[in-house]
């Protein structure tokens, strides 16, 4: 039977002729749909940003979640299908937990990338005997921050199972105009304070609503004290600081 | 019976342990670390083997040195040698000392219920540069250490240390304290002094000595020098490093 190029984006894992994974690009698609979320790394830490976007006034700001702690060490800043990064973060966490528990020492950041990685291209239709998977790639990119012996390291993941370390990364609506944003303003020398300004400088300049301590969300991961996100009161310090 | 059965009660036992008898001892010092076991496998009266070597270089930082029942440990170590080669794998660098010890408890404790039949002594560098050893119990209880023996004379080797190591029941010379950690040298010295004695006075030590030596990261190795055939063991240069000294003890 003669097969139209359209029909190859039906199973979730069958190469097209061109050798391409129509639903894996598909979902990488649906993360340029997602609020935009930004990492900056330092010599003194590492920076996540995130909008929120607030679409109604009856909204609780504060009950979107896009950053979240994996462990003391490392946190991670999402894009795209919110739910779909909950799975992800569920599994980073019980492997930086377990590798404390065996080890005990801190998992490195890029263990843990591997480890969410190792999730991603796990779709498809289950072998038998084998327990039934995920029907479809995820639609979530992550930024994965965190401290280990190497320093302060910043990782991005996307649904293919694909991570690279980047010095900024922008993911997101927003990304294209933010990430050369980021080129242009992203230096060695950076403290964690003026990535702090850069972060929210750049999200503010690709947010639609006007940028406030309720609509965006900031977070670090730094050698000393680990993982936090900043609180209201710092946040909008920040703010006045810009 | 004519039936088969017994008038009386009967029980049949079947032992899957053995203890195959010789010694194993570490000392820690400020920047190096002593791990050091005879080469006699025994069972009862009978020597099995004069050369079963019961002290295992890991990594360039590592030692493990196993006692007790010869087959449980060399298997354990073979496990935990798959270990340290999946995680160089998994985190692309060798696996820390302190790491190590962790990972001997959780597999030591995942077989609670039919232990490993070994005492267990690691040796090594940690990661600040410091001579460390850990001792532990066959189901994975441990603890950082300056020195520890283990095995047949452990009753003989463990008071001459605590009494050479930690200055037992020894009073210091007045307005002087008793040093915390003693020169390379005096360590060697020491653990061969153990090893001749406890041949002298137990059936189960002797044939053969192998102390290994673990040097933090850029030490001299002038105190080494007085010592023949000393075998340096070391996989990559500009680490911590590794050597060997193999003896002969008596074989009577």
């Amino acid at each position: 039977m003669f097969l139209t190029r359209s029909e190859y984006d039906r199973g979730v894992n069958t190469f097209s002729p061109e050798g391409r994974l129509f639903q894996v690009e598909y979902a990488i698609e649906a993360i340029k749909l997602g609020s935009t979320t930004i990492g900056i790394s330092t010599k003194e830490g590492v920076v996540l940003a995130v909008e929120k976007r607030v679409q109604s006034p009856l909204l609780e700001a504060s009950s979107i979640e896009k950053i979240m702690e994996i462990d003391r060490h490392l946190g991670c800043a999402m894009s795209g299908l919110i739910a779909d990064a909950r799975t992800m973060i569920d599994h980073a966490r019980v492997t930086s937990q377990n590798h404390a528990f065996t080890y005990d020492e801190r998992i490195k950041v890029e263990s843990v990338t591997q480890a969410v990685c190792d999730l991603a291209l796990r779709f498809g239709e289950s072998v038998h005997d084998e327990d039934a998977m995920m029907s479809r790639p995820f639609g979530v990119a992550l930024l994965i921050a965190g401290v280990d012996e190497k320093g302060p390291q910043l990782f991005h993941t996307d649904p293919s199972g694909t991570f690279v370390r980047y010095e900024a990364k922008a993911v997101g609506s927003g990304s294209e105009a933010a990430q050369s944003e980021l080129q242009d303003k992203w230096h060695k020398q950076m403290t964690l304070k003026e990535a702090h300004i850069l972060t929210l400088r750049v999200l503010k300049q690709v947010m639609e609503e006007k940028l406030d301590q309720h609509n965006v969300q900031l977070a670090q991961v730094t050698p000393d004290k680990g993982f936090e996100i900043l609180d209201e009161v710092r946040l909008k310090a920040l703010i006045d600081d810009m | 019976m004519p039936d088969g059965s017994f008038s009386h009660p009967q029980q049949r036992q079947f032992n899957p342990y053995t203890e195959n008898g010789g010694t194993i001892l570490a000392i820690a010092g400020k920047d190096f670390s002593v791990i050091a076991g005879d080469t006699r496998q025994s069972e009862g009266y009978s020597i099995q083997t004069r050369y079963a070597p019961k002290v295992f270089r890991l990594t360039d930082r590592a030692v493990l040195a196993v006692n007790g029942f010869a087959a449980d440990g060399n298997m354990f170590v073979k496990k935990v040698q798959q270990r340290l080669e999946w995680y160089r794998h998994a985190h692309a660098k060798d696996m820390p000392l302190g790491a190590i010890a962790r990972l001997i408890q959780t597999m030591l404790y995942g077989r609670r219920f039919f232990p490993y039949y070994v005492y267990n002594i690691l040796g090594g560098i940690e990661e600040d540069g410091t001579g460390a050893v850990y001792s532990f119990d066959p189901v994975g209880s441990y603890e950082r250490e300056a020195c520890r023996a283990a095995g047949a004379a452990q009753s003989l080797v463990q008071p001459f240390l605590d009494n050479q190591i930690y200055f037992k029941n020894q009073q210091a010379p007045a307005g002087q304290s008793h040093p915390l950690h003693l020169p390379l040298s005096d360590v060697l010295a020491i653990v061969i002094d153990s090893f001749t004695s406890a041949t002298e006075r137990h059936i189960e030590v002797g044939d053969g000595l192998e102390i290994y030596v673990v040097l933090t990261k850029g030490r001299p190795t002038q105190d080494l020098e007085g010592y023949r055939g000393v075998k340096e063991l070391t996989t990559r240069p500009d680490g911590d490093r590794v050597f060997l000294i193999q003896r002969e003890l008596k074989k009577d």
